[in-house]
């Protein structure tokens, strides 16, 4: 673990003080290292124990692929990011590289923290990188408006937490996960049990996010610059999809009743917010909003606690932080081109730019879950744990992906079918550098294809 | 308890007083500017509770302490940091672009339009100075069907421009027709015109002299050959309530409106070579710099698509591209024709003069007139000629050339006019295209993203409707859809192969 916390942690002298010309080339070498790194840690995949290096930080089966993405996102971000900050004082780039790694730092110690209060600091500390990205390099007078939302909905989740937490610490003498997964059931049975309940899950529902509270995320998404709204995409959103995974071990018998009115929140999100993408004009605000709609199926598959539908979350979580980090690269690159976001503004692009259709085209794909990438594989494994438990849901979740289907190909034909409009057709040529961001996006998730064991969890 | 009843009825006073005195707050917006010249048919309920509440609002913050001091002070005029499109140029082209790109999105809200406008109040814009005719009698198809268009559109005005809550659109259209006169020079000419006009739709009719005096006994019809006549959509409107038309209805849709002045644009430049071997310069319009009006403030709108119809000075703003700066035989050289020229026009009062079904009368030494109004008034005015033009500087009035070159013809043409008076006057530019007097429609092979919609030499307002369709379709299709415009793209001037109309007033 040490050896890729120290190399991150590393990386921040490595952004005050490399020469500038070599700045950008180095801080990536350094962080794909890190990431190729990282990689050893899905070696140790015995099936349920903790692969412990410290008596602060381990990794285990859930949390090894979500380390491994967020490691890898790194270099990504870093690749995304350096068009449009090429035009930046030199002290600024170096900032923004700093931000960009102390959230890696918050995100490794977030998810390798054995003691839930840990997990629950860095969670926290994530926020702050984040809230700076957004509201200094995000492009329009909405991002304050943006961060705003985004800082106020989690602080207000996430407070509850806090008290949960200390409860939990008082009542049981220990918040650490490697202790707690061991511990009696608690006895819970009255009102104020529910209400720690609720606790414990609110600050998650609204990072993942849950329907109701996910307002936040269109707009975070949106203004965010691109590396902002890489890792928010990626990986922030799975903060919550880890933690509910986490804490539900202890929240028996009271999570059968509870969760009831969330799994049905959550896919009922799933449908509208799917309909939502296809009246979209804004091909960022569309991405968002899938992103939404398949955290949903997340969260339904969390909730019904079953071995498919931990398993199915976990899947769906890592596939679609690399799917739909690839949608905000492709989007991206279009915005750097066209300087403007409005599909009907930038159409017809496969004329110009061919290689480039054929990435929109593979994430297109991918987001709409098509065999036998693993997010069809998630889907699957989440929707028939919920037709299990009850046989209604296959309505919701069967409209959701035929919705889904919809606005993936939606989006596909819009930006790339169709005549090219008069203004573009002296378009800039695709870099090498993009192609390489949206293949380093790519090949992970069509190599796990060949081997989805690495992140099925306790499952395997 | 008295001191509340006092209270409350002095209340009750001060409502029956806002409610009753229709002065109106002073702080009324344009878009409860009435647009017909009779009151509106019935009080609207909840427009005016709206102005009272206005009104006591106004009151309340005057009354109570307090400053309207706010730590984010943020000129409300600011337009916004970025946009989709950015329309230089508020006068009639430029908000009929705005209106038809918003009517042609298939979602609401898909796209961001600001049109900005450098004089916040239209006292030098083209649009509200012009006469206001509108006729199908050109030689050129496209013109014919432009104006056709645009005069179908304008008589079904409230279909298109209709704002729920607000009253309807009265253009003031009188469709009193236009009346050429030709002489034997070209009378053929004439005729030529006359049958393409008939072939694409356009309502004209041939007249003799002998029909001309029989049909309009106050014309003196020596050295007429041939008249042309409009019969239908030709005629004269108000252009303000136009202007203002389709500046409400797209406010309404959503367009956002600025008062400043386009004084740069950052671009990205790319390098590449002709056919013929010369290097280009291709540049793509990144942002486009917005001065505020009497400040130093300044906001950079970055865009994807700017739209030049700045009229008489898209020149100017051509050139902050760099069109026309460059070695003289390159593509860079070429600069767009397009200047302003001063044209007066003249208010007379004639008691006898001709009566309500008076046409918009142009001779053939290039006289015009029309009737103003129902009190004997008349407007006229001439193009001068080409070594005479007048100076652009300013917009002041030459009352010597209507001694010399208007009042001569037009006494000769209509003997009634022999005796009236100059009741006042007034000049306004031409967005005039020097190279063939034609309206220039399209993207500028140099500058990726910029379209152009000028340089229409007079035409502008009564084509502006269409024009607006056109720039819309090009923009949104990729193409024109309802009538191919193509002829009027920036070829010709590069080819240098003028598409020249054969009565141009």
């Amino acid at each position: 673990m040490l050896k890729i916390l120290v190399p991150t942690l590393m990386l921040l002298p490595t952004a005050w003080m490399a020469p500038k010309k070599w700045l950008w080339p180095t801080t990536l070498l350094h962080s794909l290292l890190i990431a190729t790194a990282s990689l050893s840690w899905l070696k140790n995949m015995s099936e349920t124990g903790w692969t412990t290096t410290n008596s602060y930080l381990a990794t285990d089966a859930l949390s090894t692929p979500l380390l491994v993405l967020s490691c890898w996102l790194l270099p990504l971000m870093i690749l995304a990011s350096q068009n449009h900050m090429a035009l930046e004082p030199e002290n600024r780039q170096r900032l923004y590289i700093c931000l960009l790694t102390s959230l890696q730092i918050f995100l490794i110690m977030a998810f390798g923290a054995t003691e839930v209060m840990m997990f629950y600091v860095m969670f926290e500390a994530t926020l702050i990188p984040t809230l700076i990205l957004i509201t200094r390099w995000g492009n329009q007078t909405e991002r304050l408006r943006a961060g705003v939302y985004f800082l106020f909905y989690t602080l207000a989740g996430s407070l509850p937490l806090l008290v949960a937490l200390s409860l939990l610490y008082v009542s049981t003498g220990t918040l650490s996960l490697l202790i707690l997964q061991y511990s009696e059931p608690l006895q819970l049975s009255g009102l104020a049990d529910e209400f720690w309940w609720l606790g414990c899950m609110l600050a998650f529902l609204v990072k993942m996010p849950l329907y109701g509270v996910h307002l936040w995320l269109p707009k975070a998404h949106v203004e965010a610059p691109i590396a902002g709204s890489m890792i928010l995409a990626a990986v922030l959103l799975k903060l919550g999809g880890y933690g509910m995974m986490r804490m539900l071990t202890m929240l028996d018998p009271l999570t059968k009743e509870m969760s009831y009115p969330f799994i049905v929140l959550a896919l009922w999100g799933v449908i509208m917010t799917g309909s939502i993408c296809l009246r979209q004009t804004d091909l960022k605000s569309l991405i968002a909003y899938s992103s939404v709609s398949h955290m949903g199926l997340v969260v339904g598959g969390i909730l019904i606690q079953t071995p498919w539908g931990f398993t199915g979350a976990l899947i769906l979580m890592i596939a679609h932080g690399l799917t739909s980090s690839a949608l905000f690269c492709l989007a991206n690159t279009n915005y750097e081109r066209t300087h403007t976001r409005t599909m009907v503004l930038a159409r017809g692009l496969q004329t110009v730019l061919p290689l480039m259709a054929t990435w929109w085209f593979i994430s297109s794909l991918a987001n709409l879950a098509l065999p036998p990438l693993p997010n069809l594989m998630g889907e699957l494994m989440i929707i028939t744990s919920l037709l299990n438990w009850s046989w209604w849901t296959i309505a919701l979740t069967g409209a959701g992906t035929l919705i889904t289907a919809g606005y993936s190909l939606y989006m596909f034909l819009v930006t790339q079918r169709g005549k090219l409009p008069a203004h573009l057709p002296a378009i800039e040529p695709t870099h090498s550098r993009e192609h390489l961001l949206i293949t380093l996006h790519l090949l992970p998730l069509l190599l796990l294809i060949l081997k989805p064991e690495l992140i099925w969890g306790w499952a395997a | 308890m008295s001191a509340w009843r006092r209270a409350t009825a002095r209340m009750a006073r001060e409502l029956v007083s806002i409610s009753g005195g229709h002065a109106g707050p002073s702080r009324r917006r344009a878009s409860f500017q009435r647009l017909s010249t009779s009151a509106a048919l019935h009080k609207d309920f909840f427009r005016d509770l709206e102005e009272q509440v206005v009104a006591m609002r106004q009151k309340a913050s005057d009354a109570l302490p307090g400053s309207k001091w706010t730590p984010l002070e943020i000129n409300p005029n600011l337009p916004p940091e970025r946009a989709d499109i950015v329309i230089v140029g508020g006068g009639v082209v430029g908000w009929s672009i705005a209106y038809w790109l918003k009517q042609k999105e298939m979602m609401r809200e898909a796209m961001k339009i600001v049109v900005v406008e450098r004089d916040s109040t239209y006292s030098r814009n083209s649009t509200v100075l012009s006469a206001g005719g509108i006729r199908q009698q050109f030689s050129l198809p496209e013109n014919i069907c432009l104006s056709l268009a645009s005069a179908n559109f304008m008589r079904n005005i409230n279909d298109h421009l209709g704002v729920e809550n607000e009253d309807p659109v009265d253009l003031q259209f009188n469709h009193s027709g236009y009346l050429f006169l030709a002489n034997e020079n070209v009378a053929h000419l004439m005729e030529e015109n006359y049958r393409t006009q008939r072939s694409y739709g356009a309502n004209v009719s041939l007249l003799s002299p002998a029909q001309l005096k029989d049909k309009f006994p106050w014309v003196n019809t020596e050295g007429v050959a041939l008249a042309s006549y409009g019969l239908e959509n030709e005629g004269w409107f108000d252009p303000w309530t136009l202007l203002n038309a389709f500046k409400r209805k797209a406010m309404s849709m959503g367009v956002i409106q600025c008062y400043g002045e386009v004084t740069d644009f950052k671009h990205t430049m790319n390098v590449t070579t002709t056919v013929d071997g010369e290097q280009v310069y291709l540049k793509r319009i990144k942002s486009v710099k917005v001065h505020m009006p009497n400040s130093l403030e300044y906001q950079p709108v970055e865009c994807a698509i700017v739209v030049n119809a700045a009229g008489a000075f898209s020149g100017k703003v051509a050139q902050m591209l760099g069109v026309g700066i460059g070695p003289k035989d390159t593509i860079a050289g070429i600069p767009l024709p397009v200047e302003p020229r001063k044209r007066y026009v003249y208010v007379v009062h004639c008691p006898d003069g001709p009566g309500l079904d008076t046409p918009f009368l142009i001779d053939h030494s290039g006289v015009y007139f029309r009737r103003e109004g129902l009190g004997g008034n008349y407007i006229a005015g001439a193009s001068p000629e080409e070594a005479e033009e007048p100076d652009t500087g300013n917009l002041e009035v030459d009352h010597q050339f209507f001694e010399d070159r208007v009042w001569p013809h037009l006494a000769n043409r209509v003997p009634a006019f022999e005796k009236l008076k100059v009741t006042s006057a007034w000049a306004g530019f031409y967005d005039y295209n020097t190279f063939d007097q034609n309206g220039i429609i399209g993207l500028h092979p140099l500058i990726n993203n910029m379209y152009f919609a000028t340089g229409f030499s007079g035409h502008g307002l009564q084509q502006s409707p269409a024009v607006g369709r056109a720039v819309a379709e090009l923009i949104l299709d990729g193409n024109f859809k309802t009538l191919d415009l193509g002829n009027f793209g920036f070829r010709r001037i590069m080819e240098q192969e003028p598409m020249l109309e054969r009565n141009i007033v």
